[in-house]
């Protein structure tokens, strides 16, 4: 079966985001198919090359990014709630005239049709927010 | 035939109550995070019987007994329950 996720929470603030990446693990694991995750609203903060947390704290960022590898996820960042957080590719830093980039390797920016065109093309879409 | 999912406390915010007031049947509730602290209180007796389900990862990080009426469950249940049901709805406000 096909799902698509809507991440709506950044990392640290709730567990939220991190169920999502749990949620993501688990039907991998029984053979489903990720469609994308849009990360929305907060979840734009999973997207950040800069988070560091601490050793001993889960790096949701890595994670994703990991996970993106081993299976070729699609994991979009939306880019109006991204510009607003201060999360910016190499050319959106260039055409915002910011000093830096942040977009973590692995995940794109795109319009929230990418979230539309999930919640049509997948059999399931299961949101984490708060 | 929905899946509800409710992630935050009954005792901060009326996601439960506002989940449960839209229960059709044939729906099923299942808690997660912090919507565990509702197996605490009563509220959640409201949804038919073998209706209800939780996180046992999330229960017992919390220190929270699993009511016998209720079905514990791990990651590859809960993604076997939204193949089950759609749509598949977040309550979290």
């Amino acid at each position: 079966m096909k799902f698509a996720l809507a991440v709506h929470s950044a990392p640290h603030t709730s567990q939220s985001a991190a169920s999502a990446l749990r949620f993501a693990r688990a039907l991998l694991a029984q053979g489903h198919e990720l469609y994308r995750v849009f990360f929305y609203c907060d979840g734009v903060h999973n997207g950040s090359v800069l988070a560091a947390p601490p050793q001993d704290e889960a790096d949701l960022v890595g994670e994703w990014q990991a996970l993106q590898q081993a299976h070729g996820l699609d994991l979009v960042v939306c880019i109006a709630a991204a510009q607003r957080r201060g999360v910016l590719s190499e050319s959106e830093a260039g055409r915002l005239e910011k000093s830096a980039a942040n977009l973590a390797p692995g995940f794109e920016l795109a319009g929230l049709g990418q979230l539309a065109d999930a919640i049509a093309n997948a059999d399931r879409l299961v949101t984490f927010g708060g | 035939m929905t899946l509800h999912i409710v992630s935050k406390s009954p005792y901060g915010c009326n996601a439960l109550t506002e989940c449960l007031a839209t229960f059709a049947e044939g729906d099923v509730l299942l808690l997660i995070e912090d919507g565990v602290y509702a197996l605490t209180d009563h509220k959640w007796e409201a949804a038919p019987a073998g209706s209800v389900y939780c996180l046992r990862a999330d229960a017992e990080a919390r220190g929270i007994a699993i009511p016998e009426k209720v079905e514990g469950i791990d990651d590859t249940r809960w993604v076997e329950l939204c193949t089950r049901h759609n749509p598949i709805v977040s309550w979290y406000k």
